[in-house]
């Protein structure tokens, strides 16, 4: 009776046992493995607005361009293409000969299908503004007031795909390196339906990789696409995406080799920063404090111009965070794109600072013209912990050199967003990460004067960013947003810029070449080899 | 005892229908939305309707609930809002595959020490074995699972190298993960074991049975085990289901894709349908674990009777 039931035991373990995949054999070459810190949820490309979805999708599939390790676009499925004099029509010619995993051909019009789906309603990832507002009737098509064949964007023939911008964009084809504007076999799509990319089989492929397993929670393995146009120039044939939610398990497995690339945690970064494979890079991802202007207190200029001076910003990069991220004394990134002569940052300079003496006179400033010293203001902050740490370095410099008292109040993301969009604030530390590299893509956002932007509205402001988004002159466009960055945080102090994200790493010294974009599509393996 | 597992079961079906009804409307005061609220901001009103229409989100909540019970009613949980297009019941399925196999486990690593060092420590009352499983048991309960899953991974997986330091590829993942979560279960059925068997021990009818001259192996595996399994049996229904359903730190530290992060992520991601589901299926099977312990009590103590006998 007892053996019977032992048996019985071991047979419902086995049973259990066989929940795990079976040990996918691991290829006798290498694979460049790498993790990321949270599921990859979605690969539907009109739903994925995670940073995880577009680091797998970059790796299996390719738009007209691909960014370079310089993160500059260079024809990818497009072999050439050309630009009219007003900088409104780009024509595309896509590659001869070029194919989906499954043989099919690639053409212009599954472009037109997946940029059509990612414009309509049934986008929800959140990222059709990114079309929209560049190509023409895409955002009547958005309301469905137009027709398709009214939008913008035309298959001329399989190999020509011609798009009409309202307005000369001159990073338009940075825009084109990004998931959303990835063609999807239409064929293959209405064969599967709303199965598509739910499944490694359920996708075709037009990138340097194959996806052969992926689960949300798990991540995603790669082998080399044998019908990919540049396959001789990929060396990598095996890749994996590993989703470690646990950044000390990921820096085990990383000393264990069963990582290639690992993300370090500031714990461990002060203790690898002089390893040979240490590297650091400042992500285009801005954490700001944004001031409610319709709030009695932080409505006082003074106040606002106050509360940006007295945070000395390398103090906390230096030594509370210290993972590499870099003080923010502009809104725009250090890095992101200016003119040939550096980058914006470069040319702008710095639009706010430390500066004690400063802030206790603008303080002076708004106490007397508020008729008393605020007894104490309230700081809204999410409750993770980056921005918990943020909130408590800002409490103490506020008192320490203004005398100013803050309580802080945690929510969740969601409950803070949601304070957020109901006024119901007066500061609160929010981050926006660029969506392309091009300062619009931050300073777009006051021009609406919502709650969440602090109810700034500005003509001079609002004038800036139109004129600039109508310019064909490059040189006057940028002036007009380096004029506008300044209006917005050195004259008006909407927001006080805090730090820009930088990310610390470790990749092995026989992994070369494994491309880090600090926007966009976080990552490229196409060109990576192991040495 | 047919009428009374009916009984029970219908007080389930009973109670799941209140926990289901709390859950629901308590979910909706969950502040934010599903969506993204930069996201969702910059949507056209046209995809904001779309999306909300597509989550049927856009009714009055009483309707939302009407409609989910009716689906409910027909095995329809819904499809999750962040794992796109995919069907609650199959995502719940996959996540809990992992946690089930390394609860299991876990159990029968806890219950197999467990038992031996309760005995053995009873059996040696004051010795030696007596006071480090005391120190054990003590140990068990009061360091974290994440302390040891941690420690675990850094010296057998890391620095011996003798088992995989994660994932959820083969069985031998599940090794340390089920060794972290089974010392909890371990400590508490050791002391469980002691406790009740020292006072079993010190029963007449062991003394008898010393008396008749019956071998010291007899004495302890017929008088004294049989009659103080029962208080390990009560916990064991608490163990089993909190073991397998996951537990989000260990799943973390081990990289396992269990229903322990499932269920935290989908309440940070406000995925009400997937939150509805793992509610259900923690509390029926919750339910259900009690109910099978109830079932064990009366084959195991005779004088536990879940019916009234006829001759009372």
């Amino acid at each position: 009776m007892l053996k019977k039931r032992f048996t019985a035991f071991l047979l419902t373990l086995a049973l259990a046992a066989t929940a795990i995949p079976a040990g996918a054999a691991e290829a006798s070459d290498q694979v460049l493995s790498v993790a990321v810190n949270a599921e990859i949820k979605t690969l539907v490309p009109w739903a994925a607005s995670e940073e995880n979805a577009f680091l797998v999708t970059n790796q299996a599939q390719e738009g007209l361009f691909r960014m370079d390790a310089e993160n500059k676009p260079q024809p990818a499925l497009c072999d050439t293409y050309e630009v009219s004099d007003d900088k409104l029509t780009y024509t595309f010619h896509l590659r001869d000969g070029i194919k989906w995993s499954n043989g099919d051909p690639i053409t212009a019009g599954d472009f037109v299908f997946s940029w059509l789906k990612q414009m309509s309603a049934e986008a929800t990832n959140g990222y059709s503004f990114i079309m929209t507002d560049y190509i023409v009737n895409g955002q009547e098509y958005s309301e469905g007031t137009a027709e398709a064949d009214t939008v913008g964007v035309k298959a001329l023939d399989d190999q020509t795909l011609e798009v009409q911008l309202k307005n000369p964009t001159p990073y338009f084809t940075n825009l084109c390196t990004m998931i959303m504007f990835f063609p999807v076999d239409e064929a293959f799509y209405e064969s599967v339906g709303d199965q598509y990319a739910l499944a490694p089989d359920s996708m075709v492929y037009s990138g340097p990789f194959t996806i052969t397993e992926y689960d949300p929670a798990v991540g995603a393995t790669f082998v080399k696409n044998d019908n990919y146009w540049d396959k001789d120039n990929v060396q990598i044939s095996n890749a994996k995406v590993r989703v470690m939610k646990d950044a000390a398990a990921a820096f085990n497995a990383y000393q264990a080799g069963e990582l290639s690339y690992v993300k370090l945690d500031s714990a461990n970064v002060i203790a690898n920063q002089n390893s040979e494979e240490f590297s650091q890079t400042i992500d285009f991802r801005s954490t700001y404090i944004q001031f409610n202007l319709t709030d009695p207190v932080v409505g006082n200029v003074n106040m606002r111009q106050a509360i940006s001076h007295a945070i000395e910003r390398e103090a906390l990069t230096g030594f509370i965070l210290a993972d590499g991220s870099a003080p923010g004394t502009g809104l725009i990134a250090d890095g992101m794109a200016g003119n040939a002569e550096g980058t914006f940052r470069e040319l702008n300079g710095d639009v706010t600072s430390f500066d004690v003496d400063l802030a206790k006179e603008y303080y002076d400033k708004a106490v007397a013209e508020l008729g008393s010293a605020p007894a104490e203001v309230k700081l809204l902050v999410a409750d993770d912990s980056v921005s918990k740490s943020v909130a408590t370095f800002l409490q103490s410099e506020l008192d320490k050199n203004l005398g100013l008292k803050v309580a802080i109040d945690t929510k969740t993301v969601q409950g803070r967003s949601e304070l957020m969009d109901s006024n119901n604030y007066q500061f609160a530390v929010t981050a926006w990460g660029a969506d392309y590299d091009d300062a619009m893509t931050y300073l777009d956002l006051w021009t609406n004067g919502t709650p969440y932007r602090g109810n700034y509205t500005n003509d001079d402001y609002n004038a800036l960013i139109a004129d600039a988004k109508s310019q064909t002159d490059d040189a006057v466009r940028l002036d007009d947003m380096l004029q506008a960055e300044k209006l917005l945080v050195a004259d008006d102090a909407v927001v006080a810029p805090i730090f820009h994200r930088g990310s610390a790493a470790l990749t092995k010294s026989n992994v070369k070449n494994l491309i880090i974009h600090p926007i966009g599509v976080p990552m490229e393996f196409k060109y990576a080899y192991f040495e | 005892m047919v009428k009374y597992i009916l009984k029970r079961l219908l007080f389930i079906f009973v109670t799941l229908w209140i926990i289901v009804t709390c859950t629901f409307f308590m979910m909706k005061q969950l502040p934010g939305t599903p969506f993204d609220a930069e996201r969702f901001s910059i949507m056209t009103p046209a995809q904001q309707e779309s999306m909300l229409e597509m989550y049927g989100l856009n009714d009055p909540v009483p309707v939302q609930y009407v409609k989910y019970i009716g689906n409910i009613l027909h095995g329809d949980l819904g499809t999750s809002f962040s794992y796109v297009n995919q069907d609650v019941g199959s995502v719940i399925a996959g996540r809990l595959k992992p946690s089930a196999l390394i609860g299991l486990q876990a159990v029968l690593i806890g219950l197999a020490i467990g038992l031996v060092l309760g005995i053995l420590a009873a059996w040696k009352h004051n010795s030696g074995i007596d006071y480090l499983t005391m120190i054990l048991a003590v140990l068990g309960v009061s360091v974290p699972n994440f302390v040891a899953a941690a420690l675990l991974q850094y010296y057998i997986g890391l620095k011996w190298g003798i088992l995989p330091i994660g994932f959820w590829t083969s069985w031998n993942c599940s090794v340390l993960p089920s060794i972290a979560l089974s010392f909890s279960a371990t400590a508490m059925v050791a002391r469980f074991m002691r406790t009740e068997m020292l006072d079993v021990l010190d029963q007449d009818y062991i003394v008898t049975a010393r008396a008749k001259g019956i071998s010291q192996m007899q004495v302890l595996m017929r008088h004294a085990v049989k009659n103080s399994i029962l208080p390990v049996v009560t916990i064991l229904g608490p163990i089993v289901v909190n073991l397998m359903t996951g537990s989000l730190a260990v799943e973390n530290i081990y990289s396992i894709p269990g229903i322990g992060s499932l269920f935290v992520d989908c309440i940070k991601a406000n995925d009400y349908p997937v939150i509805m589901g793992i509610t259900i299926f923690y509390a029926a099977f919750y339910m259900l674990v009690v109910l099978l312990v109830d079932l064990v009590y009366s084959m195991i103590d005779p004088r536990i009777r879940l019916t009234k006998g006829k001759e009372d």
